[in-house]
């Protein structure tokens, strides 16, 4: 019985991780499928933000107020970074490997200047974590309960804006043909502005749970996050929000689960063989053309 | 002082040698492979346990798998045996269909996770804590500390990087290296000239592989120890940053590349006195600087210190073929790298060659006798669908032998999807194709255009960062020095070969009036002149059916004329053309028989006499 509770209750962490996964994987695919940028510097922009959220944090606000400095932050940063560094090397032309190594150089900037900037001992959020709660042999504390349901309003935010809004579905012509939709009247350089916007914001809160949900974090934390971001990403379908959201689900489960039955060290390992199979099998995602 | 100074001569060898791997295998190749570093890693390791006794000497306090104690040079050719053997299986990531950048992804999470592994798994390779005590070559012969070994060992990592450099230099100027480079500029379209890209791809990744697995033998040798801190992966972000200052494609910028970024930045601030209270500061800076010279490089210079040099094929051609405005122009551009020049619909200079184009071209061997009304390409029921829009729509087409065939019909009509499908560049979703009789659906592209059915592109496809020559010459099918091992075997195994090629491509050349643009890149050239020479190149395959998608498209009239008479001189050679084209004029002047297409399905078929009296086909083309 007991490896039976365990499993159960690795399937609570499960739960928790891909709360987390879910808001870094859709804001990521989001930010690809529009803006055509793979950008491997999304981890780094996360504890950017989750940083931001630190210095708020530290000041004597709660991390839940912080989480917004962090949400402001990630937006800003991902904006700045298209306009100054991504759209330049498109409008040039530079093909899609050059983009990833330069988004590559920017991952460096970011999280070895962070390093610079606060050292390179991890640093915590002073917060409370707020009363056990238990459910079968599940354990939640209050703190992560507030992340799920912060992870689930979030996914059904985005379900509304790509649904049933005009922005939405500007955003899906833009991904599914930028010309066509240019053509068809729609101001696609703004789509692109706004998503890098959105999914930056989306980003700056994955950087601020993230940073709840791990105890302390530093400058090169997300390095390995971002594996798992990857592979939520490409189980789903590079640039499918939906894709994503179930990616999210099945890799933060799986890591968890897979912790309960061999070792912790290597849960994340799960990730990585998906990323690869998903890679080498079905690029296009689960519900993608196979190739 | 002397520590110090054969310290950074061993580094600079390493990092040299690490370097001209990836210059070969990125700057080349055109693979972008983020797990460079593992190779490295994967070569430290194997020597050092190769070089080190049982793990229960030394009171057994570290663990890793083997301890032979083999004497040296042993080890470092495990080294390099275990670096280029480790590529194999992430052939599988970089093969033929996925994303270049995709695949650069695989690779990146590949590193990370080898990274954690081996960190954590403590059996295997002594976890975080990583080898120590690993043995120095010869040391039981030799004292290690002394300073006539570290002068030594030092001469010895730079003499193995002057043999690496030479090394990758034959490969390189070769035939193979010609098609690798081919490949990085384009690998659809040298994949419809016959070029298998897995094979290829596998053996730059192998060959990268085994270089960085040497360079890592030759360090672990040195510095003793080797630890999953040494191998991070941002580790391989800076020798792609040596790679890029250095210049992409040219083997002695990656040497500079190595000298100046690895070597400059990491190893010789490394006695950098640390900043009282701020332990971290400098590696931090260090990596910063790191991430914006690849950023500011990319920008301002994207080709790097010492740009790719352009490779001047010296054949029986005349030296006076080339103008002094060309080599004027070309050395223009040369300067400002690779210009991405928009595809223009201006004319390339015609110039009418003396001999009279309907004259058979002796500059394409595969002659066939006519057998009359021979169907050498057919295909029936053939579909394709792009998420669940029919594109093409179960078409049947029969193609006979030394006729010019036109494909014609409005936009969507699925004309160039066809062209796509019979050359193998798509997959159809049901329906056969026969190449004389032979069914070849299940073929891949590279196989069918071994097979003498050739295609070009609708958008410019030429190989930019080649020559016009080379270009031609890299189509020329079956080359000797065109595999790793003929390219090892050097020039007399392939040179003579290679010189009969370099005078097809030349008389070729002149045939189509482009003799001084020889040397150009082709990337450089008008759009007109860019057609013609993927014409030329398709023709240099020695194709039995040639598949032309909009030959004449953006092309002056005057040439379209001189194009279309040398592809009826093809036919009468023989050679089977299927031509898709807007443009009805040239079909009345060329093309018999003509084929109609509509909304993915054949409307009809016939001389354009008869098309244009036919009242569906005129609906389709000027309502449709």
């Amino acid at each position: 019985m007991l490896a039976t509770s365990l499993f159960v209750e690795s399937i609570g962490f499960g739960l928790i991780t891909a709360s987390v996964l879910a808001i870094a994987a859709v804001g990521f695919t989001l930010q690809f499928a529009v803006t055509n940028v793979l950008n491997l510097a999304y981890g780094a922009v996360m504890i950017v933000a989750a940083y931001v959220g630190y210095v708020v944090n530290q000041a004597g606000v709660s991390v839940w107020i912080g989480a917004f400095a962090s949400i402001a932050s990630g937006a800003l940063l991902s904006l700045l970074l298209n306009s100054f560094v991504y759209r330049p090397f498109q409008r040039r032309g530079a093909p899609a490997v050059s983009l990833v190594i330069v988004s590559l150089g920017m991952l460096l900037i970011l999280e070895f200047g962070t390093q610079a900037w606060a050292g390179p001992t991890n640093v915590s959020y002073s917060m409370n974590q707020g009363a056990t709660l238990t459910l079968g042999s599940i354990v939640l504390t209050v703190a992560q309960i507030a992340i799920i349901a912060i992870s689930v309003v979030v996914m059904a935010l985005v379900h509304v804006l790509i649904r049933y809004t005009r922005l939405g579905k500007a955003m899906r012509a833009t991904a599914a043909n930028r010309n066509l939709a240019r053509n068809c009247g729609i101001q696609t350089d703004r789509v692109v502005t706004i998503t890098w916007l959105v999914s930056g914001g989306l980003c700056g809160l994955a950087g601020a749970v993230f940073a709840m949900n791990s105890g302390t974090f530093g400058a090169t934390s997300t390095d390995l996050f971002l594996v798992l971001i990857l592979a939520a990403v490409f189980l789903g379908g590079p640039g499918e929000p939906y894709g994503a959201m179930l990616g999210a689900l099945v890799i933060g489960v799986a890591t968890e689960v897979s912790a309960s039955i061999v070792v912790a060290d290597y849960k994340d390992v799960i990730a990585f063989i998906i990323l690869l199979a998903m890679l080498m099998i079905r690029p296009n995602g689960l519900l993608g053309a196979r190739v | 002082m002397v520590y110090y100074i054969t310290t950074l001569l061993v580094y600079g060898g390493v990092d040299a040698i690490a370097c001209l791997g990836l210059s070969q295998q990125f700057g080349i190749a055109g693979v972008t492979n983020f797990g460079f570093i593992i190779f490295q890693a994967a070569g430290a390791y194997t020597a050092g346990v190769l070089s080190l006794p049982s793990d229960s000497a030394n009171g057994g306090f570290q663990h890793y798998i083997g301890g032979l104690s083999l004497p040296f040079p042993l080890p470092w050719i495990g080294a390099a045996l275990v670096g280029g053997l480790l590529a194999v299986p992430f052939t599988a990531i970089v093969g033929k269909r996925l994303r270049g950048d995709f695949a650069a992804v695989g690779l990146l999470a590949t590193a990370v996770m080898f990274n954690l592994l081996v960190t954590n798994y403590v059996p295997l390779l002594n976890g975080a804590a990583g080898l120590s005590l690993v043995p120095s070559p010869l040391q039981s012969t030799f004292n290690p500390y002394s300073s006539g070994y570290q002068w030594g060992y030092s001469a010895a990592a730079v003499i193995l990087a002057f043999v690496t450099y030479l090394f990758v230099r034959r490969i390189t100027n070769s035939p193979y290296g010609r098609t690798l480079r081919a490949m990085r500029d384009n690998d659809v379209v040298a994949d419809s000239l016959g070029k298998n890209l897995r094979e290829l791809r596998t053996s730059s990744l192998v060959t990268g592989g085994a270089i960085a697995g040497l360079s890592g033998g030759i360090l672990v040798g040195f510095i003793n120890l080797w630890d999953p801190q040494a191998w991070g992966y941002a580790e391989t972000i800076v020798l792609f940053a040596a790679v890029i200052i250095g210049g992409l494609g040219n083997h002695r910028g990656a040497v500079l590349g190595a000298v100046l970024v690895p070597l400059a930045f990491e190893e010789a601030t490394r006695y950098i006195p640390a900043i009282p209270n701020e332990p971290g500061l400098v590696p931090a800076l260090q990596w910063v600087a790191i991430g914006l010279l690849i950023v500011i490089f990319l920008w301002f210079r994207p080709q790097g210190i010492l740009p790719e040099r352009r490779r001047v094929i010296l054949g029986d051609r005349a030296a006076g073929g080339e103008t002094a405005a060309a080599m004027l122009a070309a050395a223009g551009t040369d300067a400002n790298g690779e210009r991405s020049t928009g595809r223009g619909g201006d004319a390339a200079p015609v110039a009418i060659s003396g001999e009279d184009p309907r004259e058979p071209m002796p500059i394409v061997g595969r002659r066939v006798p006519l057998a009359a009304d021979e169907v050498v390409l057919d295909c029936e029921g053939l579909s394709k669908s792009f998420d669940g829009v029919r594109a093409v729509d179960a078409v049947s087409m029969s193609f006979l032998r030394g006729k010019l065939t036109g494909i014609i019909g409005p936009n969507g009509a699925g004309k160039s999807t066809v062209l796509a499908l019979l050359a193998g560049t798509l997959e159809p979703t049901a329906g056969r194709v026969h190449l004389r009789g032979a069914d070849i659906t299940a073929l891949p592209a590279y196989r069918r255009a071994r097979l003498g059915l050739v295609r070009t592109f609708q958008l410019a496809s030429e190989f930019k960062r080649l020559t016009v020559m080379e270009n031609l010459m890299a189509a020329v099918r079956d080359q000797r020095g065109e595999t790793f091992r003929g390219a090892f075997l050097g020039r007399r195994y392939w040179g003579a070969q290679e010189h009969e090629a370099s005078n097809r491509a030349a008389a070729m050349l002149e045939r189509f009036g482009l003799s001084g643009l020889g040397d150009r890149y082709a990337g450089d050239l008008s759009g007109g002149q860019r057609r013609l020479v993927e014409i030329m190149r398709a023709l240099m395959a020695e194709p039995e059916v040639l598949l032309l998608d909009e030959p004449m498209a953006g092309v002056h009239p005057l040439l379209a004329h001189e194009i279309g008479m040398q592809l009826v001189a093809l036919c009468d050679a023989g050679i089977t053309v299927v031509m898709v084209e807007h443009e009805l004029s040239i079909m009345d002047e060329f093309c018999d028989p003509v084929i109609v297409m509509a909304e993915g399905c054949v409307l009809a078929e016939g001389d354009m006499a008869a098309l244009r009296s036919n009242a569906k086909v005129v609906d389709a083309y000027l309502v449709g």
